[in-house]
């Protein structure tokens, strides 16, 4: 079953390449975060108890919940709805997408001997989201989109970290916790310094420091 | 026991200059850490068994001369920093003063730990507790500029230390049945690793880690960061972090090196270190802020210490030596940036003349940090570069000689342009005579580190002293 919820949050990833609404990539991180703490849930019995509880209560909790209140209050504070100015149209980009996902899901249903200790459909999806995200990250204008992409980054990094079947260390937990945190805290801080700076949130305005001449 | 009350102390000041917020508890409380960072150097002589290493955090060989770097480096950053905290006290309010310590304290401790740790996992979460520390320190000012550097710095070094952690979860795949990443562990089994792996792995931390450590094309947010941080913190990210982060790369260099795949690893520090002299070559150019050029300078020395990696042999002596030469260095000059800063209230290259009519403390500092970054002899840059060069030499690399010397050359010449363009001509009398004005805000403790500094970087260039060599021979050996 979890192989379900992984191809489910995979096609996530598309909804977020096609598009421009920031309340609907919200959303879709709340979906992403509520696919992590069911595979976490239903696919991880090898691992000790207290890890699954510290995984399925920090998915739930931090990913889906906090995260997505956080940043729906920056939304609003900045009146922010759409990212329109995406160096691609949205065509191209859920093309783009699909075909990475595509590769990705190759992966997993490719027999590939040196993918025997890992979970290969979750490695195959976890590897798409982090090169869509990275994608997304460059093509995108807008800082809250940027923002909304690390944390899909961070996302698909928590599901590669969970396709190693052999028990992880609770270390690598704590580290995927502490990203997190970076999301919430530095991001969006200085999210809300930015916008109160600049007065918008285009990453164009933040191209001022260079090596020619320029006014300190 | 010791280890425990580096790490443990800072947070228990931390939370006193919290809830005190005296800006003359700030100052004591910085240097007090620093004493007694200093202090850990002497029972690692005196009495290593005090230390308390553990399975965590240990300091042995291999990490030693990192940490003694740091508490060097620290010890003279707060001792200029309590006089550049009487310039900040007149400007900003107790809470923001007391904002400022506690990051500066949260800083070292997350490099502390980061170099202190065993463990490749408690690493990259002290690297990325540096990144914490660091965005607040770099937004100090809270200008339009410092934000910006501070929003790149934490964008781009997040993505950089995500990608080091997909790297580590692709090592856990390499190391198949062990389930630790100790290093100790690591090495001892590191001949039974995936190949395939282990090489994907290191690509990802590389780039990963070499993001925090500067290595081109992944330096993006360093001049930015460098130059729009007070310039303490400019001299701790370039004197000190930048080696935390190449602690973690060189760990994992020697685990390469021990499972045998240290060709693929060598091909590409070589190109990243290649790739970094050449950025710094042309950005440095025309570059028009000095301290950028500063930063860019750090570009080109992570670079050198990246090449000197890839050839191994006699350039690891150099590689040590480099790494001490280029902290003391550019701690002094980063330091003594700051003091032109309070002269002449800006980074511009153009509005800086006669800094030697100015303040002849200042311009000797900035002269002699300049002759040593630039490798004259006797800096240890220049042993460490001309080791680097005989390696090459010695084994038929002529071409890479080549362009390493020529790449040099093209920096020099950069630097020097700048450097004597400040020290030298005749500027705009209103402008000096402000900057004349400014000189009483300059103390003697912002003159009194980088002298030391400087004296040692050069006198270690002439004579190595015995325990110094000991420390050497023996990280290599580690």
């Amino acid at each position: 079953m979890e192989n379900g919820f992984i191809i489910l949050f995979g096609l996530t990833m598309l909804y977020l390449s096609a598009t421009s609404r920031l309340k609907a990539h919200v959303n879709a991180l709340i979906v992403q975060g509520i696919l992590l703490f069911l595979i976490c849930s239903t696919g991880f019995s090898h691992l000790p108890i207290l890890a699954i509880i510290f995984l399925t209560v920090e998915t739930l909790i931090v990913k889906a919940i906090l995260i997505p209140i956080f940043l729906n209050k920056v939304l609003k504070k900045t009146h922010s709805n759409r990212d329109t100015d995406a160096n691609i149209a949205h065509f191209w980009c859920l093309l783009i997408s699909s075909v990475i996902l595509f590769m990705g899901f190759m992966v997993g249903v490719v027999d590939i001997p040196s993918l025997s200790m890992i979970n290969p459909i979750c490695f195959g999806i976890g590897l798409a989201t982090i090169i869509i995200s990275l994608w997304l990250i460059t093509i995108k204008h807008n800082i809250l989109s940027n923002v909304i992409e690390f944390i899909t980054m961070e996302n698909g990094i928590f599901l590669l970290s969970m396709s190693v079947a052999k028990e992880m260390p609770m270390l690598v937990n704590i580290g995927v916790l502490l990203d997190v945190f970076i999301a919430i805290y530095i991001l969006g801080l200085f999210v809300s310094q930015i916008n109160k700076e600049l007065g918008d949130m285009e990453v164009a305005h933040l191209s001022d420091l260079k090596d020619c001449e320029y006014d300190d | 026991m010791m280890i425990s009350l580096v790490l443990i102390l800072p947070i228990i000041f931390c939370i006193v200059l919290y809830f005190l917020k005296n800006k003359t508890m700030n100052n004591i409380l910085i240097i007090a850490y620093s004493f007694l960072h200093m202090l850990i150097n002497i029972f690692y002589f005196v009495n290593p068994n005090l230390l308390g290493n553990n399975q965590y955090f240990a300091l042995s060989s291999s990490n030693y001369i990192f940490y003694l770097i740091l508490s060097v480096i620290f010890l003279a950053t707060a001792i200029y920093n309590s006089g550049y905290l009487k310039i900040l006290n007149n400007k900003f309010d107790n809470k923001k003063m007391t904002h400022y310590s506690i990051m500066i304290l949260f800083f070292v401790l997350s490099m502390t730990g980061g170099i202190l740790s065993n463990n490749l996992g408690l690493a990259w979460i002290f690297i990325e507790g540096t990144t914490l520390a660091t965005a607040y320190l770099i937004y100090f000012n809270k200008t339009k500029h410092s934000i910006e550097a501070a929003w790149k710095y934490v964008f781009i070094c997040s993505i950089g230390i995500a990608l080091a952690f997909v790297g580590i979860i692709l090592l856990t795949i390499a190391t198949g049945s062990v389930n630790s990443l100790n290093y100790s562990e690591l090495l001892r089994n590191a001949h039974s690793f995936n190949h395939f792996w282990l090489n994907v792995s290191f690509v990802f931390i590389l780039f990963g880690i070499g993001t925090k450590m500067g290595l081109a094309p992944v330096h993006f947010w360093l001049p930015d960061a460098h130059a729009e941080a007070p310039s303490p913190i400019s001299a701790l990210l370039s004197a000190t972090l930048l080696n935390c982060a190449f602690l973690i790369i060189l760990n994992v260099y020697k685990i390469m090196m021990v499972a045998d795949c240290v060709h693929f690893a060598k091909i590409m520090l070589l190109t990243m270190g290649f790739l970094s002299l050449f950025v710094t070559s042309v950005f440095l150019f025309h570059t028009t802020n000095y301290k950028r050029m500063l930063a860019y300078s750090s570009i080109e020395n992570m670079g050198i210490l990246a090449i000197a990696t890839a050839l191994g042999g006699v350039a690891y002596i150099a590689l040590i030596i480099h790494l001490i030469g280029h902290s003391l260095i550019k701690a002094s000059f980063f330091l003594t940036s700051g003091n032109v800063l309070e002269l002449f209230e800006t980074k511009r290259i153009k509005s800086i003349k006669a800094l030697g009519s100015v303040d002849k403390n200042t311009s000797w500092l900035w002269i002699v940090s300049f002759l040593g970054i630039c490798a004259f002899p006797p800096s240890m840059l220049f042993v460490s570069e001309f080791l680097i060069v005989k390696t090459m030499l010695v084994e038929k690399n002529y071409i890479l000689c080549a362009l390493f010397l020529f790449l040099l050359t093209v920096i020099l010449y950069g630097m020097s342009k700048v450097v004597i363009k400040m020290i030298y001509g005749t500027g705009n009398e209103e402008k000096l005579s402000k900057a004349k004005a400014n000189l009483s805000k300059i103390t003697i403790s912002m003159y009194a580190p980088q002298m030391v500094l400087l004296v040692l970087a050069f006198v270690f260039g002439l004579y190595m002293p015995e325990f110094l060599e000991q420390i050497i021979k023996v990280t290599i050996a580690g």
